[in-house]
């Protein structure tokens, strides 16, 4: 991230502020697609989480720890949405049916609908450390740190977040079983 | 597919699938925006005081680690209320604390008379809390604000003492103290803005209904400047009854609240200014016979003693 632009945002300058949303602002979309799984809530999430930058960005006491703090307002954004999405969104079953298919075949794509289910089920504190984690491959001192949080929690927080998935993954692996079976 | 070994590997290449988001739209919607968007003011107190502040300290530090004992110890059951006479009670010891022999702790707890890093700034600034353990019995892990004599915070006897010290240099939003309207309502009644000032803090606790709040009394802490209360959880509070099932006084940041683990429990409230960020102790006991032990209090009023706060600019 280019401090310079980070500085010069903080004392007011549009265009640079301008320049520093448009490098980010991807990389938030992206992020907060991926923690709420709906692209509607994520663009209010991307959007609020940008004007929040703007706004707070003379609280940023080191231009160098910019991304980790953007980073902070990204996800606190994300809680917000995700408390609307609690309240307003069913808990729809979505197929794949406009993701290419992959080389290992129909199991694969059988594979990222149970993922994309059980990563619903998780809380959105937990869907953030696992994005964090395995999508913007923060370690998680650096998790810790956008959070807020001593590294004991970010770490635990992911443990439970990965064996949330698994028991979800598994207990749905176990009913098609049974329909199999049966 | 779920293994141990599977999963994250799945996962990741999950999340990096392309979802053909497109993040243009929105950055023109947000530049349309700020030109009628004014920055926020910083809340940081600016760092040119930092020299005579750390003067301060140091030239009060002697006095003030007095002042802390008179105040623990007035609060603490069986004194005068705040602002009264002051207690004819014995202070704190420090010497009975030096004087300890040093124990290697068997049961996970930490050593009587180790140095003990309350809390530790979660950045490279912030600020760095640090207490001498008087006694025997008491459990906190490093850095995380929370001790408990005998693990137990719960009544009739339990004690701890917990603090709130993440500051907004780095994150935003980090080190906001949000005091809650009504402590078993505390869903529908966080405020729509943080408490910014001492002041604005113990207004907010002194107004939390059927808390019996002490009147606030003035207080200077390791040189920074402060006023304390006592707050009670009502002993006929239903706690089943509150929001989630739980009684909150406040809350830091978004996600860690001050959620009380019985009713009937004392809250000594100490709010500390440091350079412009709002350090907040709690003391939490239970009175009566049953109650927390004199020994336990005393051994409170001595950590607190012991505390030295660093504020690092």
């Amino acid at each position: 991230m280019d401090t310079r632009l980070v500085i010069q945002a903080q004392g007011g300058d549009q265009e640079a502020f301008a320049e520093l949303a448009a490098t980010i602002a991807d990389r938030f979309l992206a992020t907060s697609h991926r923690i709420l799984s709906d692209i509607d809530l994520a663009e209010d999430a991307t959007q609020q989480a940008l004007l929040s930058v703007w706004q707070d960005l003379s609280q940023l006491r080191d231009p160098a720890r910019f991304e980790a703090w953007s980073y902070r307002l990204l996800v606190r954004a994300c809680y917000a949405e995700g408390r609307k999405s609690r309240r307003w969104a069913p808990n729809l079953r979505l197929l794949p049916a406009d993701e290419p298919m992959a080389a290992d075949g129909l199991s694969a794509v059988v594979d990222r609908d149970q993922l994309e289910r059980a990563f619903r089920h998780l809380s959105v504190k937990h869907r953030v450390v696992v994005v964090l984690h395995y999508f913007l491959d923060k370690p998680l001192d650096e998790i810790a740190e956008i959070l807020g949080v001593p590294i004991g929690t970010a770490a635990s927080r992911l443990h439970y977040a990965m064996q949330g998935l698994r028991k979800t993954l598994d207990a749905d692996a176990a009913a098609r079983s049974r329909e199999v079976a049966g | 597919m779920s293994t141990d070994r599977e999963l994250p590997r799945i996962l990741r290449s999950w999340l990096h699938e392309d979802r053909h988001e497109v993040a243009e739209p929105i950055v023109d919607t947000v530049l349309a925006k700020i030109s009628s968007t004014p920055q926020r003011r910083t809340r940081r107190t600016a760092g040119r005081d930092s020299l005579v502040n750390t003067y301060l300290k140091y030239a009060l530090a002697a006095a003030a680690v007095v002042v802390i004992a008179v105040v623990v110890i007035n609060l603490l059951p069986g004194s005068p209320a705040p602002g009264g006479e002051p207690s004819p009670s014995p202070q704190p010891t420090p010497s009975a604390t030096a004087s300890a022999e040093p124990s290697a702790p068997t049961d996970g707890s930490l050593a009587v008379g180790s140095s003990h890093v309350l809390w530790a700034r979660l950045g490279a600034y912030g600020i760095d809390i640090n207490v001498t353990i008087p006694g025997a019995g008491w459990f906190g892990a490093p850095g995380e604000g929370v001790l408990k004599k005998n693990n137990n915070a719960d009544a009739p006897d339990g004690a701890g003492l917990i603090v709130f010290a993440r500051t907004n240099d780095i994150l935003v939003g980090l080190g906001d103290v949000y005091v809650y309207g009504d402590p078993c309502h505390w869903a529908t009644t966080k405020p729509s803005t943080p408490v910014e000032t001492v002041d604005e803090a113990i207004a907010a606790l002194s107004a939390q209904p059927s808390r019996d709040a002490t009147s606030p009394v003035d207080v200077t802490y390791d040189g920074y400047a402060g006023k304390y209360i006592t707050l009670h959880v009502p002993d006929d509070a239903v706690f089943s009854d509150c929001d989630e099932g739980e009684f909150r006084t406040l809350v830091e940041g978004q996600d860690t609240p001050r959620s009380h683990e019985d009713p009937g429990q004392f809250d000594l409230f100490t709010v500390l200014d440091v350079n412009g960020e709002l350090v907040i102790f709690d003391v939490a006991y239970y009175e009566g016979a049953e109650g927390t032990p004199g020994s336990v209090l005393d051994e409170m009023a001595a950590i607190m003693t012991s505390a030295t706060l660093e504020y690092v600019d």
